[in-house]
């Protein structure tokens, strides 16, 4: 049987003042599975415990109870560090280092040696879309160039387990699209994608398995078409059809099966058009 | 380590920090050979010098550097870039280590660079001495034996007897540091000095004999006498001046003591464990220099480790206010220990105070005790072995010890990942 690549049993975490005294209960008993090659999305609204599971997950914070297993290790274990990747919700990078040096350092620290490194960094560079300004400082970055950097540096080390809080912040939508389809490549090579995100839509797209938490708890987990598909009701799309000849087609049907029928219109998800316009644009 | 290390390095000179500093220290090599004035003489406007523009350099490098080293843990932590880094597979050793490594390699530039600009203006200074005091039973031993004979003698009154033991030594052991001994008029009195190797054909030569006749009671009074170190001898005739050094003519030799013979009307009073000194002749005054220079690195290298650990354990600001708390604390134990001998008869609050003086001098000590820049100045031999004492505790023992606490807190410590 393979080890899950992400194993948490009733972790709990609860934060406490300087005497100790309990001051939040932010995780409260989670169970949760990842599997090699899932995209697991990790939903919530604010205060849900999102941003701990995460940090407990990184081993950034101890858990009150419970326990949590990376590739079978303590998630502080150097065998289970050497196998993950991480992408935090803001990029903090060094400002005086270019980008091809914050890269060549993260690599240098996950154990890559010169050469390799070296050949790792341009790759990245180029999935990216920074080879032309590899050699600037990354202080002099916008937001989204920063993201792109950050996001290159939690893939330096050729992770198995690639964690990432909020991929999408802070990128126009073509870095959006790009993210995602990065997310999506990844996913297919055997990659395991653990993210965090407000963005329900991105999610949405890209997560293979979600699990919402709320208050601590986790309050739904599944496959994201299990989860979404309502399998009671169906929906068809027919081509070429007009307002007049879709409103007789629902009359007919409903008459047909005795139940309610109603039609809409498909329509472009507004991430397409914008990246068709802009294409077409430039 | 590598990592760390280059990314210190790039933090301090592309943050302008090396810069910065080496504009400093032109500056500070500029304008200060202006501004000081020394007694007159060329020895004295050269130790002038030397006490002022390397004291303020060597300063001005430690507090920068110490400041430095307060915020590389505590600064990547609170702008969260330190987790990024603790997640990677690497020790957190070999980060402080890294880290530590940068601190000293811009220390030793900056030092380096300083000890350049000395040797190019006193290339003309005298070369050093070593220094050597008399040859007596440590202050501690003698307060033992003196106890011993205390507390055997019936006359010693019940509550000297009922005392702590250890506070009565203490007090002891002052009194014996301070002891004077009394030369009558017309009286000589002989204090032995080790083997200090004056017995070969030639030696001997050149060599002096400090003494200082400021008491700490200011009751100094004319000298008149004779010192007298096998078949060479000095006449000594001083009204005015606190530390004298008296070439003594012929050929020296340690087999029966420095002889000092009083001629004067009045009785002479030195305290032979700080009061008097033989001076050799050492070696040249750039190899002192190259000494001094690695002495102060070596505070240096204490210092950037010392504000790493804090770094490690605290936020920035308390760092380094806790840092600097303790360098100024660690510099006035001495003197405070020192205004304070009698331990039997100060207060409370007094005792207590003394109790955390005596803790911090015995904990700093290896920070606070060299003074590399005073014997620069003097023309006082940095002795090899104590240079090499020094480097091993600043540079290597303490160093690691303080870096593994350092690394122990930065894995242990819960760090926000936000």
């Amino acid at each position: 049987m393979n080890t899950p690549v992400v194993e948490i049993k009733g972790l709990k975490k609860t934060f406490r003042d300087f005497w100790l005294r309990p001051v939040a209960e932010a995780v409260r008993g989670i169970d949760l599975t990842v599997e090699k090659g899932d995209v697991f999305g990790l939903l919530g609204p604010n205060g849900s415990g999102k941003s701990t599971t995460i940090k407990l997950m990184l081993g950034l914070l101890a858990p009150s109870g419970g326990t949590v297993r990376l590739f079978g290790q303590p998630p502080r274990s150097r065998a289970a560090r050497a196998r993950l990747g991480y992408l935090p919700e803001l990029s903090y990078l060094h400002p005086f280092l270019t980008a091809r040096e914050t890269l060549l350092y993260y690599a240098g620290l996950s154990g890559m040696g010169g050469t390799a490194a070296k050949r790792r960094t341009n790759a990245l560079l180029e999935q990216v879309g920074l080879a032309s300004v590899a050699n600037r400082a990354v202080g002099g970055f916008s937001k989204g160039m920063a993201r792109r950097v950050a996001l290159a540096a939690a893939l330096v080390a050729e992770p198995e387990l690639l964690i990432l809080d909020e991929p999408t912040s802070g990128l126009d939508p073509i870095g959006t699209r790009d993210v995602k389809e990065l997310i999506r490549s990844l996913a297919s090579k055997g990659v395991t994608v653990v993210m965090t995100s407000h963005l329900l839509g991105d999610t949405e797209d890209v997560c293979s398995r979600i699990a919402i938490l709320s208050k601590g708890l986790v309050a739904a987990c599944g496959r994201t078409e299990e989860l979404l598909t309502r399998k009671q009701d169906a929906r068809f799309t027919v081509a070429g059809l007009d307002e007049a000849e879709a409103k007789a087609f629902a009359a007919d049907a409903a008459a047909r099966l005795g139940k309610e029928v109603s039609f809409d219109h498909p329509r472009v998800p507004l991430e397409d058009f914008f990246a068709e316009t802009v294409g077409e644009a430039r | 380590m590598r990592e760390s290390f280059l990314l210190t390095l790039r933090a301090l000179a592309r943050g302008h920090v090396l810069t910065v500093l080496l504009a400093a220290l032109a500056l500070v090599h500029a304008t200060f050979p202006a501004l000081v004035r020394g007694d007159g003489t060329a020895d004295g406007a050269r130790e002038m010098f030397l006490r002022a523009v390397p004291g303020s350099v060597v300063a001005l490098v430690l507090v920068s550097l110490l400041s430095c080293a307060c915020g590389l843990f505590a600064r990547e932590r609170d702008l969260h870039r330190l987790a990024q880094t603790v997640i990677r597979p690497v020790s957190s050793f070999s980060l402080a280590l890294g880290r530590w490594l940068a601190l000293c390699t811009a220390a030793l530039l900056l030092l380096a660079a300083n000890a350049a600009v000395v040797a190019v203006r006193c290339k003309d200074a005298p070369d050093c001495r070593h220094h050597h005091s008399p040859a007596l039973p440590p202050p501690a031993v003698v307060a033992r034996q003196m106890m011993e004979e205390y507390l055997n003698d019936p006359n010693t009154p019940e509550a000297v007897k009922k005392a702590p033991r250890r506070a009565v030594l203490a007090l002891l052991t002052n009194k014996e540091s301070d002891r004077y001994d009394v030369v009558p008029p017309g009286g000589r009195i002989s204090w032995p000095f080790n083997d200090i190797g004056l017995g070969a054909d030639g030696a001997g030569t050149g060599v002096l004999v400090r003494v200082c006749f400021a008491s700490a009671y200011s009751m100094r009074s004319p000298v008149r006498g004779t010192f007298i170190l096998g078949e060479a001898a000095a006449t000594v005739s001083n009204d005015t001046q606190s530390v004298v050094d008296i070439p003594l003519a012929g050929m020296a030799s340690c087999t029966n003591g420095l002889v000092f013979a009083n001629a004067g009307k009045d009785s002479v009073m030195l305290r032979p464990r700080r009061d008097l000194e033989l001076l050799l002749p050492a070696d040249g005054f750039m190899a002192n220099l190259l000494r001094a220079t690695l002495l102060s690195f070596s505070t240096a290298a204490l210092l950037a480790a010392f504000g790493l650990f804090l770094s490690a354990a605290l936020s920035r600001p308390v760092a380094l206010f806790t840092a600097m708390v303790l360098v100024a604390v660690a510099l006035m134990a001495p003197s405070a220990i020192e205004q304070f001998p009698d331990e039997l008869n100060v207060s409370l609050a007094n005792r207590i105070g003394l109790a955390l003086s005596r803790g911090v001098a015995f904990l700093t000590s290896a920070f606070a005790e060299p003074s590399p820049v005073a014997d620069l100045a003097t023309s006082r031999c940095i002795e090899w072995p104590e240079l090499a004492r020094t480097l091993v505790m600043n540079v290597l023992v303490l160093p690691l010890l303080l870096l593994g606490m350092a690394a122990r807190i930065v894995r242990s410590r819960p760090l926000s990942a936000k």
